[in-house]
């Protein structure tokens, strides 16, 4: 390997590492901040700057959180597997971190001859394939920590994760299935100039889909069945503590960014917004902010919304998003031979006739999946 | 008909409303330190970064409430504290009190009769309930709740057991921290204290006229 | 008495592959057991097999400790029995004790006790409705909202006795004091203000898909059942009996107002229907507030009854209707000044037994929010 190399491979990673894990750490502020002011408390408010009386709204809270979590005692169960009980934590973070360059973020100090992964062809299906990882290192901490609770965690999440892996896939499927190539910066390209793909029936409905998997992918609300803590404490990560609790943590942070960065490239149009024109560069701001925007309402649907219970979690995923999604490649696929006829008349047609076969779909498989549940009335005694 | 996930959304739209709102209307939806319920701002609007920094009222001179109660006190009339100490003793209170929270010795001159104040008067804090049963069944009104509440101490064991000295707080103490509940207890205290003196007068001229009487029949057996 | 079909072992078993059933002692540490509560689960994968409820890691000798004090005396340890709802406690024992020794509770002082418990109805149920949506698994966000209205209330309560939660208010013939000057404005313009927050809440968690299909049809209690295991309170009427003591026994002076109480046909005596009576019940206790805070007199608190008494050789019962069902008093009197006999009739406890029957075949998620919906405090289970 040349010198030249390894520099062009340090610049394109390093930063990258960089700024997600500053990222991370301020996310876990905003997160924490914005719970708080939707459930009408303040949040952190007093880390600042150390030896002063200074809040800055609590912005000191990560890196205190990080010092505490790195001088914990770290504990490891007697009868544990240690060395697995060890690795997962690591695993879980390698493949959330790894995926992260491939996602299309045009910095400035990369020029065409750098590395950029994102141009990888196939840069999709690496993305699927790396994150997949996650699901044995999710199993291996709850298999390693002998805990029932860690155990019946790990084993939720594997069925979880298998589960919603496909819905995830297939809607990414369609936006491929559009643009004909899996490369991450060519599908980002392909939406240039506002022409995102969440704009569409079938492209909106795929966006709604992928989000959905996306959260349970990542075990956000309402899908954190794997560390359900009504229900079994901290799910997988019950015996973790100290830094490999915080790996875990961080891990879980990156995942989400990762899987934001994806459905940013895949249906927001990736970099795309105004004044790209006349700086280049602000597209990496663009991106990053609708990263963000994505994580504001993963945020948001954690503080309002209860957990699914595991059956209700696997039916609706196989029941009702794995169906929905299936009809929405064929949806997608007449919409592009229509769009092959270039008129416009035929696209207002196609787009009615999508809309409204995905809407009367998925209210459909609703009532299916329902069953007798509703809103009841009640009775009165005087 | 029914919109896909439509409670789903009605539950977003109000936890938005908080959101916007604990930014907006702070004072209705943010927990606050400003207790605006509180009367006509009889207490100051401020209370601090607590243990860095004292707010204006919380000063143990201050009551939390008119009622509020933390731990009780002995009373005594000013001066010095044992002569005018109400509590004669008589450990009713002891008897009463239901964690048995309350150690009273009664107090004896050097020739051993018995002195109306108690020699020992400890109340142990960390066993103390703040129930209050003290202070209803005491008949001479010496004990009542106090709203110290700085009682933190690196001494677990002597240092929540608090004594008789430091239990001894005079009744204009009370007056600034329970001002109404003072003024009703003097007084209820006044009142009974006329009952009993005019129960006191009729007795004594009871007597006197009895010993009028006694006196006129033995002067008139003398003239006899 | 079965309600849910186990599925068949033997059938599991047969096919060469040895399953075995995992065992989760859940608590008596767990977040979501609502104190020292143990359940020994067995599960088959996620599917509550057997389900045995521990528990007294609480005690704390309660009754034999009202045996060795003066009535007076045990009146604030009813506080700690179900500590959400210390002026129904103070209240059910107090009228025990008034029927041994007979006095009359004046006309101000029987307003403000129903004021007192109704508010503590609120205060119940809006926090019991919190922590059942928090064991559904939202995080904490209907219980914050719920402690948010509940301070209000509570800061009602600390100016009326000067203690948040252990109260201590109610004394046999009447109460300690009188409210502060001002109470009764602040208290009405809470009880306003009440409505609108019930609406946000409603609003929030009734028509939520996620809470339906997790509610219904979960923790199914058949009529016969809940009658024969007596339970009470929000519990049975969710299960189809209108029977709420405040109707039938008409205590205090609950005859002169007017209110409904909500209950169901009977056919689902589910978690959602535990969770909506409740919801309904606050509405109703917001209008007996509002009658209450409207009619109530000028006059005494305290009725001429003697701080320190020896009862005549009697036996009473007083039961009123607490927030989680009939809360009673039993008291034998031998003449001394202290009770031969105080027994406490939990409605905690009682509802508790029919844990089991509820959980068998559902989920490990399941058994977490039927325990919710229950709505037990440990304090009062273990005594």
């Amino acid at each position: 390997m040349s010198l030249e190399l390894l520099i062009d491979i340090l610049i394109a990673t390093v930063p990258l590492m960089l700024i997600f894990a500053t990222l991370f750490a301020f996310t876990t502020w905003l997160e924490r901040k914005a719970l708080a002011r939707i459930q009408n408390r303040i949040g952190p408010n007093k880390v600042g700057i150390p030896c002063t009386r200074i809040g800055l709204f609590g912005l000191g809270q990560p890196a205190a959180d990080g010092i505490k979590m790195i001088f914990k005692e770290n504990i490891v169960p007697r009868g544990a597997d240690r060395l697995f009980h060890l690795l997962a934590p690591i695993l879980a973070l390698i493949p959330s971190m790894l995926v992260l360059c491939f996602l299309p973020l045009d910095f400035p100090w990369l020029n065409e001859n750098s590395v950029k992964a994102f141009l990888l062809d196939g840069a999709v299906i690496f993305f699927f394939a790396i994150t997949g990882l996650n699901t044995l290192a999710v199993f291996m901490a709850g298999w390693a920590s002998r805990n029932k609770y860690s155990l019946l965690g790990g084993m939720r999440a594997v069925a979880q994760m298998v589960s919603y892996e496909i819905p995830l896939v297939l809607s990414a499927v369609i936006v491929v299935m559009m643009v004909g190539s899996l490369n991450a910066g060519e599908i980002a390209g392909a939406q240039k100039g506002g022409n995102w793909f969440v704009f569409s029936p079938w492209g909106f409905a795929a966006f709604v889909i992928f989000f959905i998997a996306a959260l349970a992918e990542t075990n956000r609300s309402p899908f954190d069945l794997p560390e359900a803590e009504s229900e079994i404490i901290a799910g997988y990560f019950t015996e973790y503590s100290g830094f490999k609790f915080a790996l875990f943590f961080l891990a879980e942070y990156i995942a989400m960014f990762a899987i934001s960065g994806l459905a940013v490239t895949l249906f927001l149009g990736g970099g795309d917004g105004p004044g790209l024109a006349v700086l280049p560069w602000l597209s990496v701001i663009w991106f990053l902010a609708k990263i963000f925007a994505l994580i504001a309402v993963m945020i948001w649907l954690r503080g309002t919304l209860p957990r699914l219970r595991v059956d209700q979690l696997m039916g609706f995923a196989w029941k009702f998003m794995l169906p929905l999604s299936i009809l929405n490649i064929f949806v997608a696929g007449f919409a592009w031979h229509a769009e092959q006829l270039d008129n416009k008349f035929i696209m207002v047609i196609t787009w009615l006739i999508s809309l409204a076969v995905l809407y009367g779909a998925a209210s459909g498989l609703n009532q299916l999946n329902r069953g007798k549940v509703r809103p009841r009335e009640y009775k009165y005694a005087e | 008909m029914r919109i896909l996930g439509g409670g789903i959304f009605k539950g977003m739209a109000v936890t938005l409303r908080n959101f916007v709102g604990s930014y907006i209307n702070k004072k209705e939806r943010l927990p606050t330190n400003d207790y605006s319920w509180r009367a006509d701002g009889a207490l100051p609007q401020s209370i601090g970064d607590y243990p860095k920094e004292k707010g204006e009222q919380l000063s143990d001179t201050t009551t939390v409430t008119e009622y509020s109660r933390n731990f009780p006190m002995l009373l005594h009339d000013g001066g010095e504290p044992m002569d005018t100490v109400r509590c004669v003793a008589c450990q009713i209170c002891e008897r009463e009190c239901p964690p048995q929270c309350i150690y009273i010795e009664k107090d004896y001159d050097e020739n051993g009769k018995y002195i109306k104040r108690p020699a020992v008067f400890d109340i142990d804090v960390s066993v103390c309930m703040s129930c209050q049963i003290c202070v209803e069944v005491c008949p001479f009104d010496a004990i009542v709740m106090n709203s110290q509440f700085e009682l933190s101490t690196p001494d677990r064991f002597g240092g929540l057991l608090v004594r008789r000295d430091d239990l001894l707080k005079s009744n204009d103490y009370y007056h600034k921290i329970h001002p109404e509940e003072a003024a009703a207890r003097d007084q209820k205290m006044a009142v009974e204290k006329a009952a009993k003196e005019a129960k006191k007068k009729a007795a004594a001229e009871k007597a006197k006229a009895a010993a009028e009487k006694k006196a006129a029949e033995a002067a008139k057996e003398e003239a006899k | 008495m079965s309600t849910a079909a186990a599925p068949n072992y033997e059938l599991i078993q047969q096919d060469g592959l040895e399953t075995n059933l995992l065992e989760v002692s859940m608590g008596p540490h767990h977040p979501s057991t609502h104190g020292v509560f143990r359940m020994d689960v067995k599960l088959d994968g996620e599917t509550v097999v057997d389900l045995r409820p521990v528990f007294g890691y609480l005690h704390r000798n309660h009754e034999k400790l009202a045996e060795n004090m003066s009535y007076l005396s045990s009146m604030p340890f009813t506080d700690r029995l179900d500590y959400f709802n210390s002026m129904t406690n103070n209240w059910a024992y107090a009228l025990a004790a008034e029927k041994l020794i007979e006095v009359e509770v004046p006309e101000r002082a029987e307003y403000l006790r129903v004021i007192m418990a109704e508010l503590t109805r609120l205060v119940n149920h809006v926090s019991l409705v919190g922590f059942f949506i928090n064991d559904l698994g939202a995080l904490g966000t209907p219980l914050l909202y719920a402690f948010r209205e509940r301070e209000k209330i509570l800061d009602l309560f600390e100016q009326a006795s000067g203690a948040r939660m252990m109260c201590n208010y109610f004394r046999f013939g009447g109460l300690r004091n009188d409210v502060p000057e001002g109470w009764l404005e602040r208290a009405a313009k809470v009880v306003d203000h009440f409505p609108s927050f019930l609406d946000e809440y409603e609003q929030l968690l009734c028509e939520n898909e996620i809470i339906l299909s997790r509610t219904q049809g979960v923790g199914n209690l058949p009529r016969e059942l809940a009658i024969s295991a007596g339970v009470t309170g929000p519990m049975l009427r969710a299960s189809g009996v209108a029977y709420d003591l405040r109707k039938v026994d008409q205590y205090g002076i609950y005859d002169r107002f007017k209110f409904r109480v909500p209950y169901t046909d009977g056919d689902t005596g589910d978690c959602y229907d535990r969770f909506m009576i409740r919801m309904l019940e606050m509405r109703e206790s917001i209008e007996i507030l509002k009658q209450a805070l409207a009619g109530i007199p000028e006059g005494e608190i305290m009725g001429n009854a003697p701080r320190v008494f020896k009862p005549k050789p009697a036996e009473s019962y007083g039961r009123i209707e607490g927030p989680k069902g009939e809360l009673g008093f039993y008291l034998i009197a031998d003449g001394t000044p202290k009770p031969y006999r105080y027994r406490v009739r939990p409605p905690s406890l009682i509802n508790l037994t029919v844990l089991r029957d509820m959980c068998l075949g559902g989920k490990i998620a399941d058994a977490v929010i039927i325990l919710g919906s229950i709505d037990i405090v440990l304090g009062e289970v273990d005594r």
